[in-house]
């Protein structure tokens, strides 16, 4: 309707041309499905306990959290330890360069910690590195 | 710019081929999905290695330096206590005569994940990067 006023156009009877605004539309898609990767989230909220030498992790998308209770939660659900390997073999076929973040709570012990970077080096990503929050000021 | 075509009949549509428009709904669709799930805000988190004691062996310890926590949070280094404030100063000066150096944390199993980290972190700020850790079990020290 806009384009009605380049009236010595040959083609506006239509309104806009939409063909360059599609090709934008398009990189814009081609752009976000590219970059796009689907962190697996716990689920829970824990306190993270700060550091000063924290660095963002690219990659680092399957999370496991530790409760303070000494619960592992991962993709939304509650999980043994005995079960992180198997999720973490199936997670790491499904995308080989995932890498996993442990979010462990700052009261959570740090047996089970090591314990669950073993059990995640043991279902294949060796690449595992334990979430920390940036120290606050 | 769409709806105009339903009023104003098929005669005006046939002129420039193919009509974009329903590509175009869908191509849109798309794009509000991907945008909607991506996801810019990434984890931030220390990186670090495993070391001896559990299934998976990590890196030769030949030459590195223990810290110890125990499930209490006392830091032991150098057969001392020493704070988590002085753990940078320490590592600093063992990392000056020896830059090689990594260090090797031991945690009890029972100690606090909180403590290891800002041990952890530490560590990294005096200028090591070889970092292992591992867990250790009983109360023995």
């Amino acid at each position: 309707m806009l384009a009605r006023s380049h009236s010595d156009h040959e083609g506006d009877d239509h309104g806009i041309d939409l063909a360059p605004m599609l090709d934008f539309v398009l990189n814009l898609l081609i752009f976000f499905i590219i970059t796009t990767s689907f962190v697996k989230e716990t689920g829970v909220v824990v306190t993270k306990p700060e550091a000063q030498t924290a660095a963002h992790k690219e990659s680092g998308n399957i999370l496991i959290a530790i409760r303070e209770n000494g619960e592992l939660w991962m993709d939304r659900r509650q999980v043994e330890l005995r079960d992180v390997r198997a999720n973490i073999e199936r997670m790491h076929a499904e995308r080989p360069e995932d890498t996993v973040v442990i979010v462990a709570d700052k009261s959570a012990k740090s047996g089970l910690m090591a314990k669950v970077m073993d059990e995640v080096r043991l279902g294949g990503i060796k690449d595992v590195s334990v979430a920390a929050a940036a120290p606050a000021g | 710019m769409r709806l105009r075509r339903h009023g104003q009949g098929p005669s005006l549509e046939s002129s420039t081929g193919i009509d974009l428009a329903p590509m175009l709904d869908f191509v849109l669709n798309l794009l509000i999905f991907f945008i909607i799930t991506a996801v810019f805000a990434k984890e931030v988190a220390l990186s670090m290695n495993r070391a001896g004691g559990g299934a998976t062996a990590g890196t030769a310890e030949s030459d590195s330096l223990p810290i110890s926590i125990m499930a209490n949070g006392d830091i032991w280094l150098d057969n001392r206590v020493v704070d988590v404030r002085a753990v940078r100063a320490n590592v600093e000066r063992a990392h000056a005569t020896k830059p090689k150096l990594g260090v090797l944390v031991i945690a009890q199993e029972e100690a606090e994940a909180g403590v290891v980290i800002q041990v952890v972190d530490q560590i990294r700020l005096a200028g090591v990067d070889n970092i292992s850790f591992s867990s250790a079990a009983g109360t023995g020290g």
